[in-house]
């Protein structure tokens, strides 16, 4: 019976050149050394980087000020308190933040659902660990969508365009009332590029997309190259109703609008005050980034 | 003293070398045996098993790399050593890497009932030979040396939530791999 521990113990078999390249920082003091080496060199990389980056989004914050969207770069040492289960006492103080993204206070925010009208992927019928995923029917409404393992079921090979991607797509319903008196959406990770804002008729949203990377410092001591994580977020929201819609993932822009483009969008009936959530931040680049 | 060096003194039957090899990779082989046993005394229980096997294993064999050979020895006792003492409360970081490699074969039965260690492994080499360097690496920290999901972050300078993303679409990618070469149904 193959089982985890058959495959545990096959492992063990696993070709001495695997093993050896991702052994190389284990146990070895002189290679524990090298690694607070590379990560200062990031930050101060880093810092870099997001100077050259704030000073054209200090621009769109100005023309972002009619829109219903507001954006600022925050001062590095302004300190966020992001609720963190895992963190001591519950909470986590982040600071240098890359973006923050605020809503017109909204006293209750009308829930709503979606359903894709247009996927670049087919979606498979069943998957195999996910039950009780029956496929997309005309039934099917989500709050959440999650792509990295329905993109890939039931598939005989992945595509192209999926290489090297960890999370092609995900939408996600939020409310804007949970973002009143001083909360709102941060990247934490990802440094944006130029911001867009748009309206959408059809699903009578503002929005406001753009890039975000990450660049990762080479690490030769186990043999990492150089690399930049690339992401596009697609932000949708209605004012009036009080929902927002992160459309995101590591899909190109234009393929992540024509999933934003496509949505049918939905009331559910369900209404969300700002007392409905005990988190007041929610960061837009942890999970996908 | 190097590698080749050490293995001469294990070759001069000279104990010597085994303080030699402890200096060498005993850091290594106490982390990979804790990571899978999650207790200290076990650890260094395993880690004098070890020495022993690697004692009575060399001469004849001239193992290389030596630190792969005996991080090799050491992941092997400490698994055997932890079945053996199933009995004890589920807390050791092996049992999270164990049920996430549950989900590569899951829900599916063998093809054969006594699956050939050797075709298996052969396969685990074609889908790491597949695999691009990151998540390569990331798979072999994660389920062959039992790092936390912490650790490989830093390592790989990405976050907590991209690794755990990333394994998952890794152990994804295995399970199909499993199942096209029919070792897996």
């Amino acid at each position: 019976m193959l089982d985890q521990n058959t495959l545990f113990d096959a492992l063990a078999d696993a070709d001495d050149a695997y093993i050896q390249s991702a052994a190389s920082l284990l146990g070895y003091e002189k290679e524990d050394n090298m690694r607070s080496v590379p990560f200062a060199r990031r930050r101060l990389s880093r810092a870099v980087l997001i100077a050259a980056v704030i000073a054209a989004l200090l621009a769109v914050t100005v023309m972002a000020s009619f829109f219903a969207f507001s954006t600022r770069v925050p001062a590095a040492d302004e300190t966020f308190r992001i609720h963190w289960s895992d963190a001591e006492g519950g909470y986590l103080d982040w600071k240098n933040a890359k973006l923050v993204v605020s809503f017109p206070e909204t006293a209750e925010s009308n829930e709503v659902e979606f359903r894709p009208g247009w996927l670049p992927f087919a979606l498979p019928e069943k998957l195999p660990l996910s039950d009780p995923w029956q496929g997309l029917t005309d039934e099917t409404w989500f709050r959440r969508f999650t792509a990295e393992s329905l993109c890939w079921a039931e598939l005989e090979d992945d595509p192209a365009v999926y290489e090297d991607i960890s999370q092609p797509l995900e939408i996600e319903v939020y409310a804007m009332s949970q973002f009143n008196d001083g909360g709102a959406m941060l990247m934490l990770y990802q440094t944006p590029g130029e911001i867009t804002e748009e309206h959408y008729d059809a699903q009578d949203a503002d929005v406001l997309r753009f890039r975000g990377t990450q660049r990762f410092e080479a690490r030769p001591e186990f043999g990492l190259p150089e690399r930049t994580s690339e992401y596009s977020y697609v932000l949708l929201s209605n004012a009036r109703e009080g929902w927002v819609i992160a459309v995101r993932g590591q899909l190109d822009m234009d393929t992540l609008v024509k999933v934003a483009k496509n949505l049918e969008i939905r009331p559910t009936g369900e209404t969300a005050t700002y007392d409905d959530f005990e988190n007041h931040f929610l960061f837009f680049d942890g999970g996908v980034g | 003293m190097t590698d080749n060096e050490i293995i001469d003194l294990f070759f001069e039957r000279s104990e010597q070398a085994i303080d030699e090899l402890a200096a060498a990779h005993g850091t290594a082989v106490r982390r990979v045996a804790l990571n899978i046993l999650g207790d200290l005394r076990d650890a260094e229980e395993c880690v004098n098993d070890t020495w022993l096997g690697v004692w009575n294993a060399i001469p004849p064999e001239r193992p290389s790399p030596l630190r792969t050979y005996v991080c090799t020895i050491a992941r092997n006792l400490a698994a055997k050593r932890y079945h053996a003492d199933r009995a004890k409360k589920r807390e050791s970081r092996y049992d999270l890497v164990l049920d996430e490699l549950a989900e590569c074969v899951g829900g599916g039965d063998s093809a054969e009932d006594q699956t050939a260690a050797r075709e298996l492994a052969g396969a685990i080499d074609r889908f790491l030979g597949g695999l691009e360097y990151t998540d390569r690496f990331l798979f072999m920290r994660r389920y062959w040396f039992a790092d936390s999901l912490q650790e490989s972050a830093e390592m790989a300078g990405m976050t907590y939530g991209a690794v755990s993303v990333r394994l998952h679409r890794i152990r994804e990618k295995l399970r199909k791999q499993l199942i096209k070469e029919g070792l897996l149904e």
